[in-house]
């Protein structure tokens, strides 16, 4: 109990002395918003990846693929190749093109205060989608490290990402989230590895990959439940629940009161409802004829992650800190790299979970795997001090990608909303604003997040990518390649993108059809594969019947051209 | 390449720097060239794993070979597919930079 809670400490302490080390170097405004333009890629690369590997990337594949088998593993393929999309189409135009935010871009490209505006909309909320499930998953995790109360993880979280995004501004920042890359990169990779070499490589491999399912181990199992929890027993069954001798048919549904269950040696282990009962064949086999692993569903979610990460304010921002547009490019391919190297190791989580933490599946935390599957595999100091690694771990994932999402909030709504007097506002002033808003920019999703503690953490980031991909993607990606976008098409493409995802997630969310299997449920949980290209051909279309033709000479020329031409105006413009 | 009125000849730069018809040409062709590129990166990228999960509906023998014990389908699915788009990433990135490179020639050569 107390190992964890010390590296969780350790952690935030690093964090907190990194960020303020950082503060010596926010001196302009510069410093502030984009770290002056002179981080090297090799370090941007590392503070990009540590802000993008979140609670999802951290918990979320692991328990997925625990809980529905190998087709939760499309989710790191997806994660991982929105950053391609995001070299061969953004990277380094946008860099070239020089604005602070994404509104900056939005304005400065088509001339806009009022598409300014509603891009100002646009990254508030993505950006607050995005950040309740870090919250939410910093809650879930302090309950199972320190049994405290969900709400004090949430406190914790939330003061600390404050207090050093409040203080050290991007400068700061940037070296935190390197830090944290290779806190969380090492906090997933030597449990994995240390367990694996502890278990003589894959235990129970028919479990995994044959016929055989999950079932109690030779001592029996004992399952604690803290809440009421249902139940399907997939076969016949004798097991005790609260001291009393039960019995349970092939296929019975049970309601299990909070208590201890205890099952008999080898017994197959129920799952909680939500969870498909399968085989180790059916569980290995990556895409399935329904369900999440439906083709429909894969596509649709490899669509919302490849074209969404491009639309995530948070990451984008961090691409105006590179010097020029070859490094911003050079600084993707290492993201690559680095994302591939992390991806490699959730996959070994869930694996093991299914091998030797089935009470998970019973409680129905499959997301909890991370952190559980040490202690549960390897008793004794071993398995407590890989179990403090990976809480810690976790920590790091949800700090580092609510501090990114928290300076994109301030930084937009300070510098967009609040900095009306443009880039002539005081640095103090401009600081004291920026602090302000930082503590208020926490303050209203960690109530949310308070509140929503039923909302799934999955469909929350669903909901911050396929908004990213109905609404920022159309626009970089036209507004950068196509001299003709005008203002009008950008605006109707935002809107009918943004409305139709929000729509169809909440169309989703009212008729429940997380739980169901057909076409339609798959496009109400995850509707990229529609809104994505209505949002393209709403902006085409409504640029084209725009009636007066726009100059985009300037604007191209100045997201184009390479450096060292030796044209003084764009060379003043971007430095 | 000389056009005879030496003294008010306009270099490929003096049209960028001023926006006329021509520099503009310049521009869009390179523009071109890079959405080119980038749109065949995208096509490998999108032939290779857009393929994978019909090529694992289509084949389901795929799950009986195994290799460290672990099914062939289950395997390919992450480290491989990451290796390719790290490998399309680079290729990427070195071609754009030469595109940029040729151009930055052809406004300083002439």
């Amino acid at each position: 109990m107390m190992i964890p809670i010390l590296a969780v400490g350790a952690i935030t302490l690093a964090t907190i002395g990194i960020g303020t080390w950082g503060v010596r170097f926010a001196r302009t405004t510069s410093d502030l918003y984009v770290a002056s333009r002179a981080v090297a890629p090799w370090w941007n690369a590392a503070a990009i990846s540590g802000e993008y590997l979140s609670a999802a990337s951290f918990l979320g594949i692991a328990g997925l693929m625990m809980q529905i088998g190998v087709p939760a593993l499309w989710q790191a393929v997806g994660f991982a190749a929105g950053y391609l999309a995001l070299l061969l189409f953004v990277a380094a135009p946008l860099r070239r093109f020089g604005s602070y935010t994404l509104p900056d871009f939005a304005e400065g490209r088509l001339g806009s205060r009022r598409l300014r505006n509603l891009a100002v909309a646009a990254v508030l909320a993505i950006d607050t989608f995005y950040l309740i499930p870090q919250l939410k998953g910093a809650g879930i995790a302090f309950t199972e490290v320190a049994g405290a109360p969900y709400s004090v993880g949430i406190a914790v979280v939330a003061v600390v990402v404050t207090l050093y995004v409040a203080l050290g501004g991007m400068r700061g920042v940037t070296y935190v989230q390197a830090f944290q890359f290779w806190v969380k990169t090492v906090a997933i990779a030597v449990p994995a590895i240390a367990l694996l070499i502890y278990l003589g490589g894959l235990p129970h491999r028919a479990t995994l990959f044959g016929d055989a399912v999950p079932r109690a181990p030779a001592q029996g199992l004992r399952v604690n439940l803290d809440h009421r929890q249902t139940v399907e027993f997939p076969v016949a069954t004798t097991f005790e629940a609260a001291g009393q001798a039960r019995h349970a048919i092939a296929g019975q549904i049970v309601v299990l009161e909070p208590g201890q269950i205890v099952l008999p040696p080898h017994a197959v282990v129920p799952v909680s409802s939500g969870t498909p009962w399968q085989t180790g064949r059916e569980w290995a086999r990556p895409v399935r004829s329904r369900g999440e692993g439906a083709p429909l569903f894969i596509y649709s979610l490899l669509l919302a992650t490849f074209l969404g990460t491009m639309g995530l304010p948070h990451i984008l921002i961090r691409f105006y800190t590179s010097p020029d547009g070859p490094t911003a490019r050079r600084t993707t391919v290492w993201v690559l790299a680095l994302l591939a190297l992390f991806y490699l190791f959730p996959p070994i989580y869930g694996a093991l979970g299914r091998a030797l933490a089935p009470s998970l599946y019973v409680t129905g935390e499959t997301d909890t795997v991370v952190l559980q599957l040490p202690t549960l595999a390897w008793h004794g100091m071993g398995g407590q001090i890989l179990g403090a690694m990976t809480a810690a771990g976790a920590f790091a994932a949800f700090m580092s990608t609510s501090s990114g999402l928290l300076i994109s909030i301030a930084g937009t709504i300070s510098y967009d909303v609040w900095g009306r007097g443009g880039r002539a506002v005081r640095l103090p002033v401009r600081r004291r604003r920026f602090r302000i808003v930082a503590a208020l920019g926490m303050a209203i999703p960690s109530a949310v997040a308070l509140a929503v503690r039923s909302v799934d953490i999955s469909i929350l980031v669903g909901w911050a990518f396929a908004l990213a991909a109905s609404t920022f993607c159309p626009l970089f990606v036209l507004g950068i390649w196509w001299p003709r976008l005008t203002p009008q098409g950008a605006a109707m493409g935002i809107l009918a993108g943004g409305v139709v995802a929000i729509g169809a997630i909440t169309a989703g969310v009212i008729a429940g059809a997380q739980t169901l299997t057909g076409p339609i449920d798959s496009i109400l949980t995850q509707p990229a594969i529609v809104s994505v290209p209505l949002a393209f051909a709403a902006m085409i279309v409504g640029s084209l019947f725009t009636t007066e033709s726009p100059d985009a000479g300037p604007q191209m020329l100045a997201l184009h051209s390479p450096e060292g031409l030796g044209l003084e105006a764009i060379d003043r413009a971007r430095a | 390449m000389s056009l005879g009125a030496s003294a008010t000849r306009r270099t490929p730069r003096d049209e960028l720097a001023d926006e006329t018809a021509h520099g503009e040409l310049y521009l869009t062709q390179l523009r071109r060239a890079q959405l080119e590129l980038a749109l065949l990166a995208l096509v490998a990228f999108g032939g290779i794993v857009g393929s994978l999960p019909l090529l694992f509906l289509l084949v389901p023998g795929l799950e009986r070979i195994h290799l460290f014990g672990i099914p062939v389908a289950a395997l390919l699915v992450v480290a491989p597919l990451l290796a390719i788009f790290v490998a399309i990433g680079a290729i990427y990135r070195h071609r754009a930079d030469a595109l940029d490179a040729s151009f930055r020639d052809l406004i300083h050569d002439e």
